[in-house]
């Protein structure tokens, strides 16, 4: 229901003030027409005042709620329907005026009954047009509101609701209950009317249209205000509706703010550029603050900022290179062709105080700096740096035809838009590194992947020994590598190997030792033969400031024997059960691809040893030997030895697990091994022509 | 870290080498040493006496040049290198191709 009655209030209001205007009409008719016949009406003259409370208040609630429904428009709009009504209201006044002259002095024209009729008219549209206007001026003041303003103006409204009924007590008098009440409301109507935060928001061109739609409603207040004065005159008007201390108080009113309005608006029109120039100023640091989406140029940001730069300095031409690789490329351009740029950039390098500017260590507090030069066309320049990461990335440059054209305001804000702008980028780059990077870290993971499946997965063995091996690489992929390979029944390859450096490119050559040394094992070659060979094939595809480290080891469990070859790489630990003690095999040999010619050979050597059952071999790369604690010591060689002696009786996998625990103890928790590290643990047993004999009893 | 400091002799280039040689820093002395070769030097001394550590990388530095130092007629030794890096190099087997030298008293 409230609804409902909500939806309708705008043309129930119309029709209730319709409808007030034509009873009222008629009431003052009839009153009239007593008066001229003499008869008394007995009307009472509170009937008419009430029925024109009635109307004002019909007329405030029409409009109240039309203005309501259309309050998004802007202040010119607003304006200009006040402007359209006063001017509105005048043509009809001049109409009825200009339809009296035409009649001329004939009898229609002393017509009381039509002059009467023409005088409801001509109120209710004064009427109308002060109450809307004053309804729109609301909007005006009301505009970045506060508390004390909306309440001054419930105030006003509720001393103009107060004024209506004045006039029950005070019949059209000017007296001094008149004018007081006439000064409160004009005093509440002056306070309020310094509430004019609308008018810095508009445009050059909207104020100077404001200015004349003002003009327009003061001249048709002043007009209208003329016309009511007349009104005053018994004679014509036997029931005077227009002096009253409402519509007298919304004249001045409207008025006073139409006045102030018209004046404030005057003394705004030079600033406003400066108003308009901070707004674009504002909307350009929007802009720029705006992150580039993934997928679009950072050369968007810096169209923006240089147009912003332009704009701001009032430059008559600018342009923005960027530095790629020690050159500066053109990125944007205004204004300005290749030949005065070339000639301008000459100029500037000739300027003395320009490499103190750019040799200044702390890039990251460079400011734009203003230069005077002598070209035909440009008196004075502006470079801005664009400092990303500390290092300079570009510059733009601006150049006016005054002299000295750059001043302090300008490069205060021109420095803010070069850093938003230098954020901008730096974030664009940023987020693209990181979905690059993104990327990579896919493809090591697949590296990885693909690395780990070049290590055997089962290592061959018959009963004459225990086997086991471990690698970790310090980055996702890694350069060591190890091997097993049978033979045959009894005789077993077992190869360890480690490419220098580490990370993708060792992983690269370690795929290509791991190719080499495959095939050349098939040739069951002996160990010296096999690193021979190898060095001969690694040499040809390895870099050149590459090379391998690698041990052979052939043995063959039904002699209990073991052939031995070292390329330059960590010397393997044995341990002999015979006399409880361990050693590092020493043995001479040149790491692979260090001497790329048929020399090689003579840096190679080969060992035959012989084993017993509870010896065992630990193969190891240097990743171990060399990783360190906080202290920056070595786990190196001798802990190794020792830790393997004290787990003689353990079998291989007890041991590599007891070695790997002892190197994170002496790395430390948290501690980090930078290199990748493998090893490979053998334990022999009884050799396997004694099983045979075993088997066959 | 290292620190690396080109010294010009009477007769050879001294080379002095301070603090850690890896994979992230290899590239400094390779620009060290190519600087020497390019500028024509007929004898290189590296004085290890202050490095602490040299990774398979900063040896592979050493090893790329061997064949330029052959072809080229340079001398370049190695002195005063402190046993943990002597080892290093001996492990590879560089000290059988580059004249390694207890200390600078050893140079005729």
């Amino acid at each position: 229901m409230i609804r409902l009655l909500k939806i309708h209030i705008g043309k129930l209001s119309l029709f209730l003030a319709l409808l007030a205007w034509i009873i009222l009409l008629f009431v003052d008719m009839i009153r009239l027409f007593g008066i001229l016949n003499e008869v008394g009406s007995g009307i009472a003259p509170e009937l008419t005042l009430i029925l024109e409370v009635l109307f004002f208040l019909s007329v405030y609630f029409f409009y109240s709620y039309s203005i309501h429904k259309n309050a998004k428009k802007d202040f010119i709009n607003l304006i200009w329907r006040a402007a359209s009504t006063g001017l509105f209201t005048v043509g009809i006044f001049l109409l009825i005026q200009g339809f009296y002259k035409i009649l001329g002095q004939s009898k229609l024209s002393e017509e009381p009954f039509l002059l009467n009729f023409f005088y409801h008219i001509k109120f209710a549209f004064i009427s109308i047009f002060l109450i809307s206007s004053a309804l729109l001026w609301k909007h005006l003041i009301l505009y970045q509101k506060n508390k004390t303003v909306v309440k001054q103006w419930q105030a006003f409204e509720y001393a103009m609701l107060v004024s209506m009924f004045f006039i029950f007590f005070n019949k059209n008098n000017l007296d001094y209950s008149f004018l007081f009440g006439l000064v409160i409301l004009l005093g509440i109507g002056l306070v309020l009317s310094s509430n004019l935060k609308w008018i810095p928001y508009l445009t050059f061109k909207e104020k100077w249209k404001s200015l004349l739609f003002l003009a327009m409603i003061m001249a048709s207040l002043v007009y209208l205000f003329g016309q009511t004065i007349e009104f005053s005159n018994p004679n014509y008007y036997p029931v005077n509706l227009t002096d009253n201390l409402f519509l007298i108080s919304l004249f001045g009113f409207i008025l006073i703010y139409a006045i102030i309005s018209f004046l404030v608006t005057l003394f705004n029109l030079p600033t406003s550029s400066v108003f308009e120039q901070k707004l674009t100023e504002a909307l350009s640091f929007q802009r720029l603050s705006q992150s580039i989406q993934p997928g679009e140029s950072e050369e968007q940001v810096l169209d923006v900022l240089i147009d912003a730069c332009l704009s701001t300095a009032f430059a008559d031409a600018a342009w923005l290179e960027m530095r790629e690789q020690e050159s500066e490329k053109l990125i944007q351009d205004r204004f300005i062709d290749a030949e005065t740029r070339i000639e301008i950039s000459k100029l500037i390098s000739r300027q003395k105080n320009m490499l103190n500017w750019e040799l200044k260590n702390d890039s990251e507090n460079l400011t734009p700096i203003p230069l005077r030069i002598k070209h035909s066309k440009f008196n004075s320049v502006l470079l801005v740096p664009l400092i990303l990461n500390k290092t300079i990335i570009g510059k733009i440059v601006l150049c006016k035809e005054v002299r000295d054209g750059f001043n302090k305001e300008m490069i205060n804000i021109i420095t803010t838009f070069a850093r938003q702008a230098s954020i901008a980028v730096e974030n664009h780059r940023l987020l693209n590194q990181a979905i690059l990077n993104e990327r990579y870290q896919e493809e090591l993971k697949i590296a990885q992947r693909v690395q780990k499946s070049l290590l055997p997965t089962k290592l061959d063995h018959n009963e004459g020994f225990e086997i086991c091996a471990y690698s970790n690489a310090a980055d996702e992929v890694g350069g060591d590598y190890y091997d097993t390979f049978k033979l045959d029944e009894h005789r077993f390859v077992f190869i360890i190997g480690d490419v220098s450096g580490k990370g993708t490119s060792a992983a690269f050559h370690m795929a290509q030792m791991r190719g080499v040394f495959q095939s050349l094992i098939q040739l069951d070659l002996s160990a010296a033969e096999f690193m021979i060979r190898a060095n001969s094939a690694l040499s040809k595809c390895l870099e050149k400031n590459h090379f391998i480290t690698a041990s052979i080891f052939v043995i063959n469990t039904l002699e209990n024997k073991i052939q031995h070859a070292r390329a330059g790489h960590v010397p393997t630990l044995r341990y002999k059960s015979s006399d409880q003690k361990s050693e590092y095999l020493e043995i001479n040999g040149l790491g692979l691809g260090i001497l790329r010619n048929k020399q090689y050979g003579k840096y190679v050597e080969e060992k035959t040893y012989t084993y017993e059952a509870g010896d065992f071999l630990i193969l190891l790369t240097d990743g171990i030997i060399e990783a360190r604690n906080e202290k920056s010591m070595q786990f190196g060689f001798d802990r190794i030895k020792e830790i393997v002696e004290n787990s003689r009786d353990l079998k291989a996998k007890e041991i590599q697990i007891n070695l790997i625990d002892s190197l994170h103890s002496f790395v430390g928790g948290d501690g980090m091994i930078d290199d990748d590290y493998s090893l490979m643990v053998v334990k022999f047993k009884n050799s396997t022509k004694n099983i045979n004999l075993e088997l066959q009893k | 870290m290292i620190e690396i400091k080109t010294q010009k002799k009477d007769g050879y280039d001294l080379l002095f080498l301070k603090g850690e040689i890896d994979a992230s820093n290899s590239v400094v002395l390779d620009q060290a040493i190519q600087k020497l070769v390019l500028e024509g030097s007929k004898s290189i001394l590296v004085d290890g006496q202050e490095l602490d550590y040299i990774s398979s990388a900063g040896l592979g530095v050493f090893m790329s040049y061997l064949e330029d130092f052959q072809e080229k007629d340079i001398q370049f030794r190695i002195v005063s290198l402190t046993p943990r890096v002597l080892e290093v190099f001996k492990i590879l087997g560089l000290d059988q191709l580059i004249q390694i030298l207890p200390d600078k008293s050893s140079i005729i």
